[in-house]
């Protein structure tokens, strides 16, 4: 087994690798992880996310941009793709599956991949529809997975007005599932409005919600862990 | 302001055929508004898998540059090397080679459809690096030069060329009628290795001219009277 300063060692790698976008580095990152027999689910949430939380201040405080969110994005997954297989199923109360697509006429689904990277590591079953998705195609798809959550995106208001004919025919057909907006044009009121259960407004606050929201089932986790 | 000549004499020692910095803040969408110069580079090497090696290593070269100096930078690829299945790849499009190439100088866009540059023609391959550096701007290019020749909308074997002068001033005007070429690539696909047919680039005379000289540079042929 591996002693701690070599695994600190191995999670700092993976940390650095995402804040400094830089892929190979994740990539050998996990490799030596996996290598050294460390736990799959732990160099995730300590060093691929532990980056990716730095990189949403860095964010903040306007230090990164746009640009550098993606890179550091496809670090993340560059390492993610190594460990993923080698994860147990974590069993946080929240786990189970998400729906998630850019609603029929709309094509802008940056925010949407950012959202669903979040849900990936957090260890989601995620359908992702990608994007211009008909609005039947959502409810179709629900039904079928039985997802407890779907995520509708949009960017242009023209499309945003879909969303309530899809939340409407998905409540009506199963109301326990759980709806999350986002997007540009959507906002808290509509989505009460129209009976959604969360909301994000863009692709920095869909990214900075769907960190707090990785961030506090990493806390649930490690609640859990100490009990 | 940074002076932009050292950064475009690496470039060219590197083999870059045209190096030009562009004012293009007006173009940018706002996911990277703040990049508002453009590096436009261009090598003339006929379209294959060298010169976008090439390419690839000339933005590179500028991308150390800047981070050396402190700067933000985001190389946007050849548009034949186009990766997908990345996040970073959702932001190429948002940016066209030929705006970095006409607001730093370098070339307008001809009745083709393609950037025309006044001593190599059509036939350059681009690549462009955005960044937030200061540097100092090329003047842009603002009309056509293609004046009354059509050669390249007579020969377009798919009649996909309108025949319009490009203007600065009236970015958003469609001069090719892009399904029609596609359609044509898309049968020659079936038969071609090279689905593209490339025409409107070796009629224009300014393509033919650039050739002759790179080639006589090649070979150092003497120059007969």
């Amino acid at each position: 087994m591996a002693d701690d300063a070599k695994k600190k060692e191995i999670f700092e790698k993976l940390r650095n690798g995402v804040i400094q976008y830089d892929e190979d580095a994740c990539r050998e990152g996990a490799q030596e992880a996996l290598d050294a027999g460390l736990d799959a689910n732990e160099a995730i949430f300590d060093g691929l996310v532990s980056g990716m939380e730095e990189v949403g201040r860095l964010f903040e405080a306007q230090e990164y941009f746009v640009p550098e969110i993606l890179m550091c994005a496809d670090a993340l997954y560059a390492g993610l793709d190594i460990l993923k297989p080698h994860c147990k199923q974590m069993d946080l109360g929240v786990k189970g599956s998400v729906v998630i697509g850019t609603v029929e006429g709309d094509v802008h689904d940056i925010g949407k991949n950012l959202v669903k990277m979040m849900f990936d590591v957090a260890g989601f079953n995620v359908y992702d529809l990608g994007r211009d998705v008909p609005l039947d195609k959502f409810v179709e798809e629900q039904l079928k997975t039985d997802s407890e959550l779907v995520c509708l995106s949009a960017m242009m208001t023209t499309s945003m007005v879909g969303m309530p004919k899809v939340i409407e025919k998905i409540k009506e057909k199963n109301p326990d599932c759980m709806i999350m907006i986002g997007g540009a044009p959507t906002s808290k009121e509509l989505a009460d409005k129209w009976g959604a259960d969360g909301y994000a407004e863009d692709a920095s606050n869909a990214l900075k919600e769907a960190i707090k929201m990785v961030a506090f089932l990493k806390k649930l986790r490690d609640e859990k862990l100490k009990k | 302001m940074l002076d932009a000549a050292p950064l475009k004499l690496l470039l060219k020692k590197e083999g870059a055929a045209l190096v030009g910095i562009g004012d293009i803040s007006k173009a940018l969408p706002r996911e990277i508004r703040h990049l508002d110069r453009g590096v436009a580079i261009a090598v003339d090497q006929g379209l294959n898998r060298g010169s976008i090696d090439i390419l690839c290593g000339l933005q590179r070269y500028a991308e150390d540059w800047l981070r050396d100096r402190g700067f933000r930078n985001l190389s946007i690829p050849p548009d034949s090397d186009r990766r997908t299945g990345k996040l970073i790849t959702k932001l190429y499009k948002l940016f066209c080679h030929k705006t970095a190439a006409t607001c730093s100088g370098l070339g307008w866009i001809g009745k083709n459809g393609l950037i025309i540059n006044s001593r190599y023609g059509s036939q350059l391959s681009w690549a462009t690096v955005l960044t937030d550096a200061p540097l100092k701007t090329d003047k842009a290019v603002t009309g056509s030069e293609c004046g009354e020749c059509e050669l390249c909308v007579k020969h377009c074997p798919s009649g996909a060329l309108k025949g319009d002068n490009w203007s600065l001033s009236d970015p958003l005007r469609q001069m090719v009628n892009y399904d029609r070429c596609k359609a044509l690539k898309n049968n020659r696909q079936r038969f071609a290795e090279k689905p593209n047919c490339g025409l409107c680039v070796t009629i224009c005379p300014y393509s033919r001219k650039g050739r002759k000289k790179s080639i006589k540079q090649k070979i150092d042929l003497p120059s007969f009277p």
